[in-house]
């Protein structure tokens, strides 16, 4: 298929109609109404699928490390130990976390991690909506267990598909403009 | 008898209008340009090195990075290749191939828009800019409903595809598709018959179709010289062959010819997904990942599999030893690179201010090239 | 004494202020019109942060003019280096003087004779404050972006002046007051002299340094402007000469070419007569048409810079001289041809053809023009 120069009339090169369809066109773009989103006083709602902040539930979790080797940064630090306890009558072995510490500066959210993780519902998710991770301090950024579960000094939502979930039906967001 | 006043000035590293960190050792007579040499490496990080550490699977979010601007593409490389490797090409499920299909002609429309933003602001249009970078949101918007991310997108595995589309997310397809096609035609409106743009673009930067074909460039430079060499019909890979699209070709080989042949290129990808819409409707639901172990270690061998990038041929060359699960070896031919070369040739006895132009039609990104 | 000493220096004095300060306020104005209306106009907000829509951006950016460090190049030559700045400025506010904003003689501050003329010899002096600033930088890129940027001044001069020669013939006179009495009697001179009209808005741009022509200002070309070494105060004083000469040019353009204070056309409308028959009223009445005309002129400057590329240096050179120039010769040539023949007023019709055709071929409805790049070969 070739590409065809589109040749221009006379009337085209005599008039100017080129240089006047350009300025046709940017006025009427100017009284389109304009997409712009003004952060930080309105924000956008990223989707459900969103891949942002960690969320990680000690109850849930097996000890496992399957999500340690899915890493491709290696950033997931856990230690583990066993320990007998007793079931119904039977000793059984367990594994128990000791620590589950994730380094969130170097992390590229790439979800491999929350693919990895064999729990239903899983572990550790990312769907969290939240992306303003910024902190002043670099220590800030590195997560132990505890602060994988309840940490609260970044802006959070409310309505998230339940504990990490995946819903049944996900709703698109409309799109604007 | 005349002394030629040869002068060395250094297109640096940090200039706006070389997209990435590109540094141009510019020979310049007056103004005329006597010699261009790109020098590169500024980007470089190793990810050929890195890719000998990893798991395969492990490696699909560190490929998104070379050409952050169009990841889907080399996700979709590096996964055809590996499945070449073990030999599970037929066995995706159809689902996952019109998937596959359709994020990489959305990909490819989002690689263009950038391209055309960017090249008209060097140019000195600045208008296109906004409008391409709109309507690219909207791209990005999808694939971040689809996969959670919207730049490095990690939207493909091995044997398949990771997860099914959400509700809806057709019908978004369909309203974008129904009004890009009036977009692309707002962007004309402001470039294709101005007569300034013709100037600028037109005779600048002209490759031979023999001297393209030396040099190894491949994608819309190759096409806008009249080659028609596109690896989606030369060498069909998931479910190009029944699809219906044209392949545009240009004339003479300059700027011109290459931007119209990318406008084209944006148009057919519309057209495309168009297509792929009522057919991915048809296939059941669920039906995601060919049936291969989880481990993923391929036999020993060595395999080279390319594919059509926005920005040309993108090869992924894999020799694996059998017996890890990380590659013993694995090279990627970046398109960019290769193009790259071409820049001295194109730039010969054209002027300083049509460097910038020449930068940006070659569509070079510097994270392919540097990896 | 005293009457001679009001009439010939207190008045002018004052009125010259009176329209110094107006067209100050225009310019400081200017600068966030440019920025809103380049926003708008490309599918984004300009600048919405600062006031209710960004108004007192026009206060915030002065003042950080004005707080700036002032980084002066040790090896800059300094006389030169002050002055460049200044010199821009200079002709601008004289000009001001000549150009009458409403009707005679209370709205013009002075009536020369000779007024075009000594309107071109002055906006021509602009170019020196160009070459200084760029020479007295120090700096290569600096010396030859004022260079380049000085040739396409004054290679843009020549269409500039020759354009309005043929003004000239038709109306007689060098005095802008009388060019502007002649346009309300017969129709506005951008009828008869549509491609003077166009060669001058050409000119203008090209003058001012402004989208298509602002090669020496972009920034993505690898030579760097003249203002490049200049920091706080006098990049705002280069800022306000181009803003100044801007204004300017659109008063001239407005002057000549679209009918200055009036609103009328072969002797209906708003009129000088009728404008003086309504006493001051009518005079500021005059006024505001001549300064919501200058306006429009100024957001077309800002509508060019929205849509167009950018020349490269060479084309603009050959725009200049091998195409403006032939062409405002081949207009001059024309309209003498019809003054022979004593059939002034059938010059109008080529305008209004013109103009009748570009509009019908713009708003035909498409001919599917863009999809022809699909057919199959």
């Amino acid at each position: 298929m070739l590409v065809e120069y589109p040749k221009p009339r006379w009337s085209d090169k005599f008039l100017l109609l080129d240089l006047l369809e350009g300025l046709k066109t940017t006025l009427r773009e100017l009284f389109k109404p304009k997409v712009t989103v003004r952060y930080p006083e309105e924000r956008m709602e990223p989707a459900d699928r969103f891949r942002g902040m960690f969320k990680f539930s000690y109850d849930r979790c097996i000890a496992c490390k399957l999500c340690a080797v899915a890493c491709p940064i290696d950033i997931i630090y856990i230690d583990v130990h066993d320990e007998m306890i007793e079931e119904g009558g039977k000793k059984k072995k367990i594994k128990v976390l000791d620590r589950y510490d994730i380094d969130v500066k170097r992390c590229m959210f790439c979800a491999l991690c929350e693919e990895a993780c064999p729990t239903k519902p899983k572990s550790i998710w990312l769907t969290t909506k939240t992306y303003e991770l910024a902190s002043y301090d670099r220590n800030d950024l590195y997560f132990n267990m505890q602060q994988l579960e309840y940490w609260d000094d970044r802006p959070k939502y409310t309505g998230l598909p339940d504990d990490g979930e995946r819903p049944q039906i996900d709703e698109t967001r409309l799109l604007k403009g | 008898m005349f002394d030629v006043h040869e002068m060395e000035v250094n297109f640096g590293p940090q200039h706006p209008s070389t997209h990435g960190v590109l540094r141009v050792l510019l020979k310049v007579d007056g103004e005329r340009i006597i010699d261009a040499k790109p020098v590169i490496g500024y980007l470089h990080r190793g990810t050929e090195k890195l890719f000998e550490h990893m798991a395969y699977p492990q490696c699909i979010p560190h490929t998104d990075r070379m050409d952050y601007v169009a990841s889907a593409t080399n996700n979709l490389g590096f996964v055809e290749t590996v499945e070449k490797m073990m030999g599970v090409t037929k066995m995706i499920p159809r689902r996952a191939q019109l998937m596959r299909v359709m994020l990489s002609e959305l990909q490819r429309i989002s690689s263009h828009l950038l391209w055309l933003a960017t090249h008209a602001i060097d140019i000195g249009a600045m208008t296109p800019f906004f409008y391409c970078f709109r309507e690219r949101e909207q791209v990005l918007d999808l694939f971040e409903a689809y996969c959670g991310a919207r730049l490095t997108l990690n939207c493909m595995r091995i044997g398949g595809m990771p997860e099914d589309l959400p509700y809806g997310w057709l019908d978004d397809v369909e309203e974008f598709c129904a009004k890009f096609d009036a977009a692309v035609d707002e962007y004309e409106s402001l470039l294709t018959n101005n007569r300034i743009w013709k100037r600028r673009t037109v005779g600048i930067g002209v490759l031979s179709p023999e001297e393209a074909i030396d040099w190894g460039i491949t994608g819309p430079p190759l096409r806008g010289s009249g080659v028609e060499w596109d690896l989606r019909r030369a060498q069909p890979y998931e479910c190009y062959p029944e699809l219906e699209f044209d392949i545009p070709v240009g004339k003479n080989g300059d700027t011109y010819d290459r931007y119209l042949v990318r406008m084209a290129e944006m148009r057919q990808s519309n057209r495309i997904l168009k297509q792929c819409i009522p057919l991915i409707k048809q296939t059941p639901e669920g039906d995601l990942k060919a049936k291969i172990s989880k481990v993923i270690r391929p036999p020993e061998g060595e395999v080279y599999h390319s594919i059509e990038s926005p920005k040309g041929e993108l090869g992924y060359y894999i020799v694996s030893d059998g017996k890890t699960q990380n590659a013993y070896r694995c090279h990627v031919r970046p398109p960019s690179f290769v193009n790259l070369q071409a820049l001295p040739a194109m730039a010969q006895g054209h002027l300083v201010s049509d460097l910038v132009a020449l930068i940006g039609t070659i569509d070079i990104v510097l994270g392919e090239v540097d990896r | 004494m005293n009457k001679a000493l009001m009439t010939y220096l207190v008045w002018p004095v004052a009125k010259f202020l009176i329209a110094f300060i107006i067209v100050q306020v225009i310019v400081a104005a200017m600068n966030w019109i440019e920025r809103r209306l380049l926003g708008l106009m490309q599918a984004r907000l300009g600048p919405n942060r600062v006031g209710p829509k960004g108004l007192l951006q026009i206060i915030a950016d002065p003042i950080k003019f004005i707080l700036k460090e002032d980084i002066v190049p040790s090896s800059a030559e300094k006389v030169a280096y002050y002055l460049g700045p200044m010199l821009p400025l200079l002709p601008a506010f004289v000009v001001f003087c000549l150009i009458p904003y409403g009707p005679p003689p209370t709205f013009t501050v002075t009536r020369v004779n000779v007024g075009l003329l000594l309107i071109l010899a002055l906006t021509s002096t602009a170019v020196y404050g160009i070459i200084l600033g760029g020479w007295a930088s120090n700096n290569k890129y600096s010396l030859m972006g004022g260079l380049r940027s000085a040739a396409q001044m004054v290679s843009y001069e020549v269409p500039f002046g020759l354009s309005i020669v043929g003004v000239l013939m038709i109306t007689g006179s060098l005095d802008l007051v009388t060019i502007v009495r002649y346009q309300e009697i017969n129709a506005w001179n951008f009828l008869p002299q549509i491609v003077a009209c166009f060669i001058f808005l050409v000119s203008m741009n090209a003058e001012n340094n402004r989208t298509p022509f602002d090669l020496p200002e972009a920034e993505s070309e690898l030579v760097a402007g003249y203002h490049t070494e200049y920091s706080a105060m006098k990049f705002a004083f280069f800022m306000l000469g181009e803003y100044s000469m801007m204004i300017v040019n659109s008063s001239l353009i407005v002057t000549l070419f679209f009918g200055g204070w009036t609103l009328g056309m072969f002797g209906f409308g708003l009129t000088t007569e009728v404008l003086k028959g309504m006493g001051l009223l009518g005079g500021l009445i005059g006024a505001t048409i001549f300064f919501v005309k200058v306006m429009l002129f100024l957001l077309m400057y800002v509508w060019f810079r929205a849509t167009f590329p950018r020349f490269r240096f060479d084309q603009l050179m050959d725009l200049g001289w091998k195409f403006m120039i032939p062409l405002a010769l081949a207009n001059i040539f024309v309209t003498g041809i019809f003054i022979l023949l004593g059939q002034e007023r059938l010059m109008y019709w080529i305008g209004i053809v013109t103009i009748a055709l570009a509009a019908f071929y713009l708003f035909k409805p498409k001919r599917a023009a863009a999809q022809k790049v699909v057919h199959a070969s």
